[in-house]
């Protein structure tokens, strides 16, 4: 089933949440709304859900207006946050849960429900755990029977906030590969809600950049990392030095004085040499360097005092024999250059 | 300093023996004199002329009559106030809404008020003299000096128990389990019984039992309200007055060790529940 949301506004007093945000969702895709906390993302969530109602602004679900449609009868799987599954009940009854509530000529036997339920256990991989409570559960396997939860019940699309927040990186890792071979099993419309961009890139067919209530910029997450439209998407996807500078005939010129434009240019795009080889280059002094991981990162000052990230590989690096305290020569590779926010080149 | 031994040292926060000895025995007499001795007096005095006086006591048809009014007081004021608390602790814990403050404030008026101004309230509201006295004679409804003022008084006294227990369990779990039973499609009853009172129901029972007993044990507010009408507006508190008053010394114990009894197993029953209460909280924290 697709969403539309259009012109969407939702202030809580004198918060404004969300600020005239439209979203298209196209059936059967999983899409990532990724944006730092407090841009909104989770009351969009909410409100595609009908836990939330928006102030103005329609949401449509296959095109139709489900707006004044209430969160039972709009038939979403939400997973929430803190999973927040049935504490009083076993894993069984959590996951039974929605099929028990149906009125009663929709209800299946109780028959049916145990095989629902155990093809549900066999899913998420705890069909041993069926009698536990949820607080003999670890994060990872409650998150994956909140899944099974919400997925009971048929949802016509699958809303998740923030599926892997409260989980320890490994597991995270884990559940997010998981989340993505279970949507391609299951196929159901999925939307969700993250502050960790390589989550969104990994995972989503579709990322949906949000900051300050808006949508910044959507696409896949090729096109957002690799043409971000805004210095916010850019700055928010991955590492960036940040420069003031100015634009004068194609040429980009940064340093401490020059103002006017914004230009961004990733850690890994600093090529660093022990002496000039070419025109295009500022000093730096290392300050810091970490060897430790794939990358190695050198943290320097510029000539005009400015702080700059380098990451080069542990070969280049070995070469150059750098210590902290030296001066370097840097040359900028494929920078962004942006004017208030858009983007200029 | 090779070798050297360290003197063994008390734990940081211990205090000497002879301190701790001081304090054990300073609480223990202190519990002796004003709550252990009382309570064996009650049943000294109250078998002081042998079992069958004892017994022989609740043979009295006005302490018979005593003691049917307070379970029937009770047995009124407790469901009553089971309704409204959960209905406030609902309101208050998992909604926002103007005035919230002020709402939890009056919660605690009857904690605050003394029950004797609560009785005279009733008085000056129903009263012969009050406010609607004129209309409920003309209707032929009484309240004061009868059974429906005992309620009333014994209501008002009572209602803050069974919300303040649920309150702050209803506020710390919050609406993330009701609201993914709406999604999954649970009807709003539906969610309230299957979802919200399962996980308040250790909660609710404490308060329930806090509330049957202060139900069955208030004096002030039911005093004003009642008229003392032997056999007709007396309670248990009310009657054990009036047989002391009477020099009838060993009813008045009689009726008085009833009243310890229920006491006692409130307090047994208490102490089995808040530690289910705690072992729910703890659960509670566990999942969240």
């Amino acid at each position: 089933m697709s969403i539309t949301v259009q012109n969407i506004t939702k202030r809580f007093g004198t918060f404004t949440a969300l600020e005239g945000v439209s979203l298209d969702i196209p059936s059967g895709r999983l899409v990532a709304l990724l944006g730092p906390s407090g841009s909104g993302k989770t009351t969009l969530l909410r409100i595609i859900a009908g836990l939330e109602v928006a102030d103005t602004g329609v949401v449509r679900f296959d095109g139709e207006d489900f707006s004044t449609r209430t969160a039972r009868e709009r038939r979403v799987g939400f997973v929430f946050q803190h999973y927040a599954l049935f504490r009083h009940m076993t894993v069984f009854e959590n996951i039974a849960f929605g099929l028990r509530v149906r009125p009663r000529g929709t209800r299946p036997s109780g028959r049916r429900i145990r095989v629902r339920v155990t093809e549900l256990l066999e899913l998420i991989g705890l069909q041993n755990q069926a009698g536990r409570y949820p607080s003999q559960l670890s994060g990872g396997q409650r998150q994956r029977v909140a899944l099974a939860r919400a997925l009971a019940v048929e949802p016509s699309v699958l809303l998740l906030d923030e599926p892997f927040g409260a989980l320890d990186a490994k597991v995270r890792l884990e559940l997010r590969r998981w989340l993505r071979q279970l949507h391609d099993e299951v196929g159901v419309t999925s939307v969700f809600v993250t502050h960790d961009q390589d989550e969104a890139l990994e995972v989503a067919d579709q990322v949906a950049v949000m900051n300050c209530g808006r949508v910044e910029q959507v696409g896949s997450p090729e096109e957002v990392y690799h043409r971000p439209a805004t210095s916010f998407v850019y700055n928010f996807l991955g590492n960036v030095n940040l420069f003031h500078g100015r634009v004068d005939d194609g040429t980009a010129y940064i340093g401490a004085e020059a103002t006017g434009h914004l230009v961004f240019v990733r850690p890994h795009a600093l090529e660093v040499a022990r002496r000039p080889v070419s025109a295009n280059f500022f000093r730096a002094t290392t300050k810091h360097i970490n060897a430790a991981g794939p990358v190695v990162k050198v943290e320097a000052v510029t000539e005009w005092g400015a702080p700059v990230r380098v990451e080069m590989a542990p070969e280049r690096f070995r070469e150059l024999a750098l210590r902290a305290g030296e001066e370097i020569f840097v040359t900028p590779r494929d920078p962004a250059i942006f004017t208030n926010n858009e983007r200029a080149g | 300093m090779v070798g050297a031994i360290p003197a063994p040292r008390a734990p940081a926060v211990g205090e000497s023996a002879e301190v701790r000895y001081a304090l054990i025995a300073a609480t223990v007499v202190f519990l002796g004199t004003f709550l252990l001795a009382p309570l064996a007096l009650i049943f000294t005095v109250a078998f002081g002329q042998g079992v069958a006086a004892y017994f022989a006591s609740f043979r009295d048809p006005d302490s018979l009559a005593a003691i049917r009014l307070t379970l029937l007081a009770a047995a009124l004021a407790v469901p009553a106030n089971l309704v409204f608390g959960v209905c406030a602790a609902w309101a208050i814990g998992k909604f926002e809404f103007a005035g919230k403050t002020l709402l939890m404030a009056l919660i605690d008026l009857p904690f605050s008020v003394s029950p004797v101004v609560a009785g005279l309230i009733y008085v000056l509201l129903f009263g012969a003299q009050g406010a609607l006295g004129p209309w409920l004679t003309a209707h032929n409804v009484h309240i004061i000096f009868a059974v429906p003022g005992i309620v009333l008084a014994t209501i008002f006294v009572t209602f803050p128990f069974i919300a303040r227990e649920l309150l702050p369990l209803m506020a710390a779990q919050g609406n993330d389990e009701e609201e993914a039973a709406l999604t999954l499609g649970a009807s709003g009853w539906q969610t309230f019984l299957r979802v919200t009172l399962p996980n308040v129901k250790w909660a609710l029972l404490y308060g329930v039992i806090l509330c049957n007993a202060r139900a069955m044990g208030e004096f002030g507010a039911v005093s004003v309200v009642s008229g003392h009408i032997r056999g007709l507006t007396n309670t248990m508190p009310l009657q054990i007055e009036v047989l002391y008053n009477d020099y009838q010394f060993v009813p008045a114990f009689a009726v008085a060790s009833l009243l310890t009894l229920l006491a006692l197993a409130t307090l047994i029953i208490k102490s089995l529940v808040e530690w289910r209460v705690g072992a729910g909280r703890a659960h509670a924290a566990r999942v969240s």
